[in-house]
C-alpha cells in the first residue's frame, strides 16, 4: 500500500519535474511513511511513498526491469503474487519477496495482459523508457484510486490522491460546478469526474495508456462476469453453501497475506464477525479487532461487538466516539479528504483505532450487503419495474400530472418516485436513480442558475448509466441491482472513502467481500440462492455457521449510522452554523446560498431526522472548500 | 431470391435515414445476382421518378412505389408485394411490426430490420419485441446502437446482431472550392445539424459556450453553424448573451454545393453531440479531409478518434475547449483522415451487408 505518483512531460525540464514530483510524493507521506523514491529521465518522472506490507525490507520503489526497460510505481497489493511468482521464475531471477517485483515481471513478460492474471488491490503505472508509453491501470472493483490530469501541452500527472496531484501546482484547484451537481446527486463525485474542475478519477477496471506522440486512450479492462459456465453453478443450496464457504475461505486466506500484523474491523454486523471468524478459523493467532461505539441510545452498537469479540475470542478494542468529539476533530477530518464526502468518518476513527493499536493491515466486511442483497433496492426495484410497462400506456398528459403532483409534496419519498416515473425506462435506470441523496426538483434548487444547466443538460442519471448497462445484457435482475451497487456506491463512496481515511492513518484496509475471484464465482449462481426475502444473508450465514454466533445470524439487518441527526443539533451546531452562515457560502458561487441556508433551517425547525445526510452532503461540501487543507495532521485521541 | 426494400423516405428529404436508405438499395441493387429481383416501397415520398432513382439502381430493380404518407396505401402495398418475396429488409422499427404481422399471413419470409440510432435505443412494445425476436437480421449501424437494442431485448439472440456501419453516399462530390468569407483570418470551426428543439442534443449550443474559451487563444475564431430550425432564436440569443455573435455565423439551410464549400474551407468540424447513432456529417467531414470533434458518447467514437478527431465528453466546456485547441495547434493529417474515411466508403459497406444478410 503506497501513494504513487508521476509525471509525463517532455517538454518540461527535468530537474523542474523532478522537483514538482517531490511535492507531489511528499503531500501524500501519509499512504507510504516507511519509505520513498524516485526515477527520472528525459521523458518522465516516477515516485512513491511506501507502506511496507510485503518483504518490508526490500521492495523499494520505483522498481525497474534488468535492463532499465520498464519502471513500476505500484499502489495496492497482489494477494496471489506467490503463485504467480512461479509461473514467472522460467524467464525473470528474483530479488526480492515482494508483491511489486512479480507485478513488474508479470507486465514485462505478458503486458497489459497481466492484468487478467491479478488477484488483489492495485493502482499501478510503468513507464515504457524505450516505447516512451505509459500504461496504468486500476484493480476490477475500484479499491485502490488514480487521479490524472492531462495538460494542455499533452503531458500527463497522475497520484493517487488528487491533493497530491494539487501539489504538483501545474493544475489549478478550480471546484468544477458540473462535478458539483454530480456531488449532491450521489454522495459524491462518481468517477470519472473529480470535484475539480480538469482532474479526472481512472473508472473501475480501467486502464489508460500514453503513447510517445501524447494521445491518451483509456480503455476497460475488467467487467462482470458474462458467460456463465454451467459446472460451476451449484446444483442445490447445500452444493452453493458449501461452495460459499470454500470461496470464502479463499479470499480470507489471499487477504491475510502479509508481514506485518494483520487486524480486523468488527462492528458486530454479520459481516464482520464472519470476517474475522473466518480468519481465526484460517489460523490467525491473537487477532486484534475494533469498532466504534456511541452513548446515544438506538445507535450504540458495541454490545454486539463486545458478544462477537468474546465469542472469537479476539484482542478487541473500542473507541467510543462522542458529538463533542467529532466536532473538534473535524478539521482535521476535512483535511485528509481530498474530495468531499458524505460518509466515512466512522472509517476514519476505526482506522485510527487500528493505528494505534499496532496493526498495518486491517480487514473490513465491506461488499457483504452488495454481494448478498440486503438492501431494500433488491426488493424494491424489480417491483417498481415491472409496473414500468403499465406506466407507459397511461396518456403523457396523465403521466405529466402525475410526476407534477409528487413533485410537488415536500416529501423525500414522493419527489425520488417522481424522479423514477419521469426519468426511468428499465432496472438498470431505476438502479441508476435509486442511490441519489436528493431528488431531482431539490438538488436542481440547491444549484446557482448557471450549476443548474450544466446539471440539467447532462440530466439526472448516473454518468456511466451506459457502460454499465451494455455490461449486463444477459443479467437477471438480482445481478443488476447488484452491480449498480458495486459499481456506484461502493466504488465511488464506501472504497473511496476507505481509502482515503485508512491512508490518512497509515493503516492498509483490505476487503475480502470485493475479490474478483469470490465475485467470479458468486456471480452466476441462482440468485435464489444468494439472496432469501424472508431471510436476509441467509446464505452467508449458512456458510459461516461455525464461526458466527447464532444471535448474530438471526438478528435484522442494521444499517451502521453515527447518531447525526442528535449530534447535528448539538454538539455539531455550531459546526454547521459556521458552514451555512453567508461567509462560508460566499466561497460556493455554484450554490443557491438562499435554498442551501434554508435547507439547513427547515432541518434545525422541523422534526423529520432522515434529512439528515442530504444536510450533511450539503454541509461536507461547503466545508471542504472552506476547509485549510495543508498541514494535515491525522493525530486523533 | 425477391427482396422487398422498405423504407420511410428515400429521395424526399436530406435526413440520415433517406441517405443511408438509399444506399441500401444500390447496395442490395448491386449484390443481386442474375434473375434476382428488388423491390422497393417507400411510405412518404409521393413520386418516385426522381433522375436520381438511375444512379442507385441496377436492372435488379423491380417495383419503386412511393405512398404519399398514405399508411393505408403502404399497407396495402406491403401485403401485395411480399406475395412470394423471399427477404425484406426494413428501414425503421415502426414498419417491423407490420412486416412480422404478414409474416404469419403470407408465407414465411425472412425479414430484416436497419436500426439506426435513437429510435431503437428505448423499451418496447410487446409486438415490437415479438417483431425483433422474429427478424432474421438486425442490421445495426453501430456497436453502440446494437448493444442499446441488447439492452432493451436482452432475449434477442446476440448473433443476429450484425454491425454494417453507415456509408456515405457514393455519389457525395467533394470537388468544391474552398470557400472563406473575406476578413475569417482565423481558424474555422464548421458545425453542421438540424436545429430544432427536439434536436438540441447535438451539443450546438455547447459548442457555442466553449467559444469564448477558444477566442481567448485565438482571438479571429470563427464558429459557422449550417442548419435550421426552431431553436436558432434560442442559440442565437446564447451567442448575444455570451457576446460571442460577432463570431457566431448561422448560415441557415445551405444548398448541396454550398455545403461542400463550407467543408472545404473549415479547419475543423465539430458536432459534440450526446446521441449520435451513427454520425454521417463526420464521414462528411473526413471526406474532406478535416478533423472532427465528437462527443465521448453515442455511435461517434466508433467514427472519430484520436488520429483523426478528438473526443470530449458530453457538455463538458473545459474539456471541448481544450479538443478545439488541440486540433488547431496539433493538425491532423489530412491524408491519413481520408484514409480512415474510406474504411467506411460505399464498396466496404456493400461487402459488409452481402455478408450480414448470407
Amino acid at each position: 500500500m503506497c501513494g504513487i505518483a508521476g509525471i509525463v512531460a517532455p517538454l518540461l525540464d527535468q530537474a523542474v519535474r523532478e522537483s514538482v514530483l517531490a511535492r507531489m510524493i511528499d503531500r501524500q507521506r501519509h499512504r507510504g511513511p516507511d519509505d520513498s523514491g524516485f526515477v527520472s529521465n528525459a521523458s518522465a518522472s516516477l515516485g512513491m511513498a511506501r507502506l511496507a506490507i510485503i518483504d518490508p525490507a526490500h521492495g523499494h520503489q520505483p522498481m525497474s526491469s534488468p535492463d532499465r526497460r520498464f519502471h513500476l510505481v505500484f499502489n495496492g497489493a497482489i494477494y496471489n503474487h506467490r503463485e504467480l511468482r512461479t509461473t514467472l521464475e522460467s524467464d525473470w531471477t528474483f530479488r526480492t519477496h515482494c508483491d511489486t517485483e512479480v507485478l513488474l515481471a508479470a507486465f514485462v513478460r505478458h503486458g497489459p495482459d497481466c492484468l487478467g492474471k491479478l488477484r488483489g488491490m492495485f493502482a499501478f503505472a510503468v513507464w515504457d523508457a524505450q516505447e516512451q508509453v505509459l500504461f496504468a491501470a486500476r484493480d476490477g472493483l475500484g479499491i485502490k484510486p488514480l487521479y490524472y490530469v492531462r495538460r494542455p501541452d499533452r503531458s500527463l500527472i497522475f497520484a493517487s490522491e488528487l491533493n497530491a496531484v494539487l501539489a504538483s501546482r501545474l493544475v489549478e484547484r478550480e471546484i468544477d460546478a458540473t462535478s458539483v451537481g454530480e456531488y449532491l446527486a450521489w454522495f459524491s463525485v462518481p468517477a470519472p469526474r473529480t470535484i475539480y474542475r480538469g482532474i479526472a478519477n481512472l473508472p473501475a477496471g480501467h486502464s489508460l495508456r500514453l503513447d510517445r506522440e501524447g494521445r491518451l486512450s483509456t480503455q476497460a479492462w475488467w467487467s462482470l462476469p458474462t458467460h456463465q459456465q454451467p459446472h460451476q453453478i451449484a446444483r442445490d443450496y447445500s452444493a452453493f453453501a458449501h461452495g460459499l464457504r470454500e470461496q470464502l475461505d479463499d479470499s480470507i486466506r489471499a487477504h491475510r497475506v502479509a508481514d506485518v500484523p494483520v487486524g480486523a474491523f468488527l462492528s458486530g454486523g454479520m459481516d464482520s464477525t464472519a470476517i474475522a471468524g473466518l480468519m481465526i478459523r484460517g489460523g490467525a493467532r491473537q487477532l486484534k479487532t475494533f469498532s466504534i461505539g456511541f452513548e446515544e441510545a438506538g445507535y450504540a452498537e458495541q454490545d454486539s461487538a463486545r458478544e462477537a469479540a468474546r465469542f472469537l475470542g479476539t484482542e478487541h478494542h473500542e473507541d467510543i466516539l462522542t458529538g463533542a468529539r467529532v466536532a473538534a476533530d473535524l478539521p482535521r477530518i476535512l483535511a485528509a479528504f481530498d474530495q468531499p464526502t458524505g460518509d466515512g468518518i466512522n472509517t476514519y476513527y476505526a482506522s485510527a483505532l487500528a493505528s494505534r493499536n499496532g496493526v498495518k493491515v486491517a480487514l473490513s466486511g465491506l461488499g457483504g450487503d452488495e454481494l448478498f442483497g440486503t438492501y431494500p433496492s433488491f426488493r424494491d426495484l424489480p417491483k417498481l419495474q415491472r409496473l414500468l410497462p403499465w406506466w407507459r400506456r397511461l396518456p403523457q398528459k396523465t403521466q405529466q400530472w402525475i410526476v407534477a403532483k409528487l413533485r410537488s409534496k415536500p416529501q423525500t419519498r414522493a419527489r425520488k418516485l417522481a424522479d423514477f416515473l419521469a426519468h426511468a425506462r428499465d432496472l438498470h435506470e431505476l438502479a441508476s436513480l435509486q442511490r441519489r441523496v436528493l431528488p431531482e426538483v431539490s438538488r436542481l434548487a440547491l444549484l446557482s442558475s448557471e450549476a443548474r444547466a450544466l446539471a440539467t443538460r447532462l440530466g439526472p442519471h448516473h454518468p456511466m448509466l451506459e457502460d454499465f448497462a451494455f455490461d449486463l445484457t444477459s443479467a437477471d435482475d438480482f445481478q443488476i441491482v447488484s452491480a449498480w451497487e458495486l459499481r456506484t456506491y461502493m466504488a465511488n463512496v464506501l472504497l473511496r472513502d476507505s481509502d482515503v481515511m485508512s491512508m490518512a492513518h497509515s493503516l492498509e484496509l483490505r476487503v475480502p467481500f470485493v475479490d474478483t475471484r469470490l465475485l467470479e464465482w458468486l456471480w452466476p449462481q441462482r440468485s435464489y440462492f444468494k439472496r432469501d426475502p424472508r431471510h436476509p444473508k441467509r446464505a452467508l450465514a449458512d456458510a459461516v455457521a461455525d464461526v458466527v454466533p447464532a444471535s448474530i445470524r438471526k438478528r435484522p439487518k442494521q444499517g451502521f449510522t453515527l447518531p447525526f441527526p442528535l449530534w447535528m443539533r448539538e454538539e455539531l451546531r455550531p459546526f454547521l452554523d459556521e458552514t451555512f452562515s453567508s461567509s462560508s457560502l460566499a466561497h460556493c458561487p455554484w450554490l443557491n446560498a438562499p435554498a442551501v441556508t434554508a435547507l439547513w433551517k427547515d432541518y434545525i425547525d422541523g422534526t423529520d431526522s432522515r434529512a439528515w445526510s442530504r444536510v450533511w452532503t450539503v454541509a461536507m461540501l461547503v466545508a471542504f472548500v472552506n476547509r485549510k487543507p495543508e498541514g494535515l495532521n491525522t493525530n486523533s485521541h | 431470391m425477391r427482396t422487398l426494400l422498405l423504407s420511410p423516405e428515400l429521395f424526399l428529404g436530406e435526413g440520415g435515414i433517406a441517405r443511408i436508405m438509399r444506399c441500401y438499395l444500390k447496395a442490395l441493387c448491386e449484390n443481386a445476382a442474375a434473375g434476382d429481383r428488388v423491390d422497393a416501397l417507400v411510405l412518404n415520398d409521393s413520386t418516385l421518378a426522381d433522375a436520381r432513382i438511375a444512379r442507385y439502381a441496377t436492372p435488379a430493380l423491380g417495383k419503386l412505389i412511393g405512398c404519399g404518407r398514405s399508411k393505408l396505401n403502404f399497407l396495402q402495398q406491403a401485403f401485395r408485394l411480399t406475395s412470394g418475396v423471399d427477404q425484406v429488409i426494413c428501414g425503421h422499427l415502426h414498419q417491423l411490426t407490420l412486416l412480422w404481422l404478414l409474416n404469419h399471413v403470407r408465407r414465411r419470409f425472412r425479414y430484416s430490420l436497419v436500426a439506426h440510432g435513437i429510435e431503437v435505443w428505448r423499451p418496447y412494445s410487446l409486438l415490437e419485441t415479438r417483431a425483433l425476436l422474429g427478424a432474421h437480421r438486425i442490421l445495426c449501424i453501430s456497436e453502440y446502437t446494437r448493444r442499446q437494442i441488447l439492452r432493451f431485448c436482452p432475449t434477442l439472440e446476440p448473433s443476429r446482431l450484425c454491425v454494417v456501419a453507415n456509408t456515405l453516399d457514393p455519389f457525395l462530390e467533394i470537388g468544391a472550392e474552398p470557400f472563406k468569407p473575406a476578413g475569417l483570418a482565423g481558424p474555422v470551426i464548421l458545425s453542421v445539424s438540424r436545429l430544432t428543439d427536439a434536436d438540441s442534443y447535438k451539443g450546438v449550443d455547447t459548442l457555442i459556450e466553449a467559444l469564448p474559451g477558444i477566442l481567448r487563444e485565438f482571438p479571429l475564431a470563427q464558429l459557422r453553424i449550417v442548419g435550421g430550425g426552431d431553436d436558432l432564436p434560442r442559440l442565437r440569443d446564447l451567442a448575444a448573451r455570451l457576446r460571442i455573435a460577432s463570431s457566431v455565423h448561422f448560415t441557415g439551410i445551405i444548398d448541396d454545393e454550398s455545403l461542400r464549400r463550407e467543408y472545404a474551407a473549415c479547419e475543423l468540424f465539430a458536432l459534440p453531440s450526446r446521441r449520435e447513432g451513427f454520425g454521417l456529417v463526420y464521414l462528411e467531414a473526413m471526406t474532406f479531409g478535416k478533423p472532427c470533434l465528437a462527443a465521448r458518447a453515442g455511435g461517434a467514437p466508433e467514427v472519430v478518434n484520436d488520429r483523426v478527431g478528438a473526443l470530449a465528453d458530453y457538455g463538458n466546456i473545459p474539456e471541448i475547449v481544450a479538443a478545439v485547441l488541440d486540433l488547431v495547434r496539433h493538425p491532423r493529417d489530412p491524408a491519413a483522415i481520408r484514409q480512415h474515411g474510406q474504411t467506411f466508403a460505399f464498396p466496404a459497406f456493400r461487402s459488409r451487408l452481402a455478408a450480414a444478410l448470407a
